[in-house]
């Protein structure tokens, strides 16, 4: 073994001499230490399996997706009997959460217009549910008599609503709220339930208008049973399914809808995806009345629609996308926010400052 | 593969036992954690592992002709072949598209556009860390303060995955002997490796997530549909936010690296216990800063020269440091703050000692004024920092003076709590937490891993809920 090099005890503590007595021991050796970390994670995981499953439950189908549950199945199983697992159940309920990282009420941030006073109890409406809507706030909306608008997005709808929430409260005379959730979609709603969430934002917000933008993270199987592979024609009326019944959800209590696209991406075959989904939002928003369907490969891409991190406007040049070539920079968001606004005077006929 | 994932639990039990078993074999040993540095690295994208190893070539060919050259201006030029390739290349990545659109701006103000290409490359991950670290080596090579290493060692040094997405930048004077020497697998000191993973995983996923959703995003999101209160803490909260993630990432890294046997240096000593800018440097992110000092500041002068000299050498530093962390005029704003603060700190210094004062005024009132006054101007210049556009970063101050009057929602006593909490921690000597370690070390080994699995549980449940397993994350 000429490789054999010495351990250089010039680095290790010294033993502890007799007299002294046994020192506490903060080191140890690797083969106890891998035991150690062995059975924490093993513990660990055995407290956290159900969490760990529901999470593999939601990850995209695929051989890691079959491998993890494989595994967590039955230590899952295993845990719920002995009751292990409500000891991470009970810290979520103490912490008011759903231990299953589903469902709304984490995604929702409301920005009332800078003007609003504080009411006489002190405390303002963070949820204004207003019972009767007045007739004119939409071709008028003021100080006190706010447009409501509600943001709706996956993390690119995140990108826009983060400007478009910005603006429009900016305008002292908007309620915009946004309800957005990274890695989202209308594809897993094991996941995150979009339906469901708009459920119950609906009447906490009570639009007037809602922006949506989403499906970047759609592209990919619904699982089972059955279980429906992307790419092929049963997954396309399913998804067009899908959306054409959101988009009616978000119209059934009178609100405009504005649907915007999904940017192209600098990625070809990630690209080809998200144009497929928009084909398939185009054609259900073609479906449902009180729908604008924005282009936004009008607005933040290249002139022939193809993906570009810069556009000119103004003669100026914008960088409009991040540098991983998908999401949206804050410049962009505020380029196609305009555009949304744009969208809402022109076609909506509101008069947003 | 980012660190606070059970996907990494796996990879790095894994990595453990392989490195320890083959710890008794350097060449096979070294071999492997190339092999999980590389494994690790390529987990976001495999095609810019060949970066990395275009790198390590480069500061490796570098360094060996320096070495070789048969006189001074040879190797001159070789240092400056290999330090303005990996330049470049960092160069190319990270700025280009940044300088490209802000010269085809000017030029196009003036009438004349198109002039550069617009093209934005995808950012490698980590590159100006390890691009710093090789460019640390070929320096410390041409100044014969590091003999050249074999090109595995150079290639584990740049690559060792504990330190390769977030630093620290840890000098070759610093790893390589560690590389080659045989690491002890009997006196591995895991009661502070524990100890750091722990306290970095809780600063990361529950302190620092926790203030980012609750107050500092929404306040910069939108500054104007929130109070003049909620602005001032999601000001603070920010730079808790970013001091908790960043420096539990390193915590993380160098806990990581002690159970390999490996010791990093130390990148954060309570930095908002400043006493003045020049202290916040020495405590916060240290191997940047003395980076900085070593191969830009002293270069430069340093020291040396007249107070105008001086000047330029500290202004230059610290807005080179700005850029460093990002291509955006506002990083360049958060540098240039802090090179104004440290010029204008050392003039003062220099004022009081030739008066025949001590440098600083004295006594327990003035070190708290000190301390606040350092921390209010770090976390004026952290607006900038956080800001997504200078438009954004004046929006957020001038609702420090206009949002009065309008409602408080987002101050809530635990965003309060969180904040002063770690405010106090830093001002505190950090014993309790090493006690505490080695307490639990001092326990059997079953008790040990069923602590530390509640521990774990509790950091999971109490940082952001459910994961992201889909297709895209946001960097």
């Amino acid at each position: 073994m000429s490789d054999l090099i010495e351990v250089d005890d010039q680095h290790a503590p010294s033993a502890p001499s007799k007299r002294s007595g046994p020192r506490p021991s903060t080191t140890i050796n690797w083969q106890r230490l891998l035991g150690l970390m062995a059975a924490t994670l093993a513990i660990w995981l055995f407290i956290d399996s159900t969490t760990l499953q529901h999470n593999a439950q939601v990850s995209p189908v695929g051989i890691r997706r079959t491998i993890a549950l494989d595994l967590l199945g039955p230590v899952a199983a295993l845990s719920r009997v002995t009751q292990v697992s409500h000891l991470e159940s009970w810290a979520n309920g103490a912490l008011g959460r759903n231990g299953n990282g589903s469902g709304g009420g984490e995604s929702l941030t409301i920005i009332m217009p800078p003007v609003q006073k504080r009411t006489t109890t002190g405390h303002p409406p963070i949820h204004p549910a207003i019972t009767t809507i007045p007739p004119n706030s939409m071709q008028s909306p003021t100080a006190t008599d706010p447009l409501r608008v509600l943001l709706i997005g996956d993390s690119l709808g995140i990108d826009l609503g983060d400007a478009l929430q910005n603006r429009l409260a900016a305008t002292g005379v908007v309620v915009a709220a946004l309800d957005a959730k990274e890695s989202t979609g209308l594809t897993r709603p094991d996941y995150f339930n979009w339906p469901a969430e708009l459920t119950s934002a609906l009447p906490k917000v009570n639009p007037q208008v809602i922006v949506v933008m989403m499906g970047a993270n759609d592209p990919q199987a619904i699982p089972g049973p059955p279980g429906i592979s992307y790419g092929t024609a049963a997954w396309d009326v399913a998804y067009r399914h899908r959306a054409v019944s959101f988009m009616r959800l978000a119209t059934s209590e009178g609100a405009s809808l504005i649907w915007v696209s999904l940017p192209p991406m600098q990625d070809a075959a990630l690209n080809a995806k998200v144009q497929h989904v928009n084909d398939l939002q185009r054609s259900a928003a073609a479906k449902v009345p009180k729908v604008i369907y924005i282009e936004s490969n009008q607005v933040i891409a290249a002139p022939g629609g193809g993906f570009s991190a810069f556009v000119t406007k103004d003669g100026q040049n914008i960088n409009v996308r991040t540098p991983d070539g998908i999401h949206i920079s804050p410049s962009g968001s505020n380029v196609l926010a305009a555009s949304v606004i744009h969208t809402m005077r022109k076609q909506l006929d509101i008069p947003v400052p | 593969m980012l660190f606070p994932t059970i996907d990494f639990a796996l990879f790095f039990l894994a990595a453990f036992a392989l490195c320890w078993v083959l710890s008794p074999f350097p060449t096979p040993w070294k071999l492997a954690v190339l092999g999980l540095s590389y494994f690790f690295y390529g987990w976001w994208e495999p095609k810019f592992v060949l970066l990395l190893v275009a790198e390590t070539a480069i500061a490796h060919v570098g360094a060996r002709m320096i070495t070789r050259a048969r006189d001074d201006r040879t190797a001159r030029l070789w240092k400056i072949a290999a330090v303005g390739s990996l330049l470049g290349i960092l160069g190319y990545f990270k700025y280009a598209g940044f300088f490209a659109v802000s010269i085809d701006n000017v030029a196009r103000s003036v009438g004349l556009g198109n002039l550069i290409p617009l093209i934005q490359p995808t950012l490698p991950l980590a590159i100006s860390f390890f691009t710093f670290m090789a460019i640390s080596y070929v320096i410390d090579v041409a100044r014969d303060e590091l003999d050249p290493a074999s090109p595995i060692d150079l290639a584990v040094y740049l690559a060792f995955f504990p330190h390769l997405i977030a630093g620290p930048i840890v000098r070759g004077s610093e790893l390589l002997p560690q590389i080659r020497r045989r690491r002890d697998e009997r006196h591995i000191d895991y009661s502070r490796a524990i100890h750091l993973i722990v306290r970095g995983l809780f600063k990361k996923v529950v302190i620092s997530s926790f203030l980012a959703t609750a107050i500092v995003d929404p306040v910069f999101v939108s500054p104007s549909g929130h109070s003049a209160l909620d602005v001032l803490f999601g000001i603070w909260g920010y730079a808790i936010q970013i001091y908790c993630d960043f420096s539990g990432y390193t915590d993380i890294a160098i806990g990581l690296a002690l159970l390999l046997g490996i010791k990093f240096p130390v990148n954060f000593d309570a930095p908002y216990s400043a006493v003045s800018l020049q202290d916040f440097w020495r405590r916060w992110h240290i191997t940047l800063s003395r980076w900085l000092r070593d191969y830009l500041y002293i270069p430069l002068g340093g020291n040396r020269g007249s107070e105008s000299e001086i000047a330029r050498n500290i202004l230059l530093t610290m807005i080179l440091g700005g850029l460093w962390h990002g291509a955006a005029w506002t990083f360049l704003a958060w540098g240039t703050l802090h090179g104004v603060g440290q010029v204008v700190g050392h003039r003062r210094r220099e004022a009081r000692v030739a008066a025949g004062k001590p440098p600083q005024t004295t006594g327990l009132t003035a070190h708290i004024g000190h301390v606040v006054w350092t921390f209010q101007f770090v976390c004026l210049a952290w607006v900038f920092f956080r800001a997504t556009s200078f438009t954004n970063a004046f929006e957020v101050l001038g609702r420090l003076f206009s949002g009065w009057g309008s409602p408080t929602t987002l101050v809530t006593p635990l965003v309060i709590l969180a904040i002063v909490a770690v405010l106090a921690v830093q001002q505190l000597p950090g014993v309790l937490g090493a006690r505490l370690a080695a307490w639990w070390s001092n326990q059997h080994l079953a008790l040990q891993g069923s602590l530390l699995a509640l521990v774990l549980l509790g950091v999971t449940t109490l940082g952001p809920t459910g994961v992201a397993p889909f297709i895209y994350y946001r960097f």
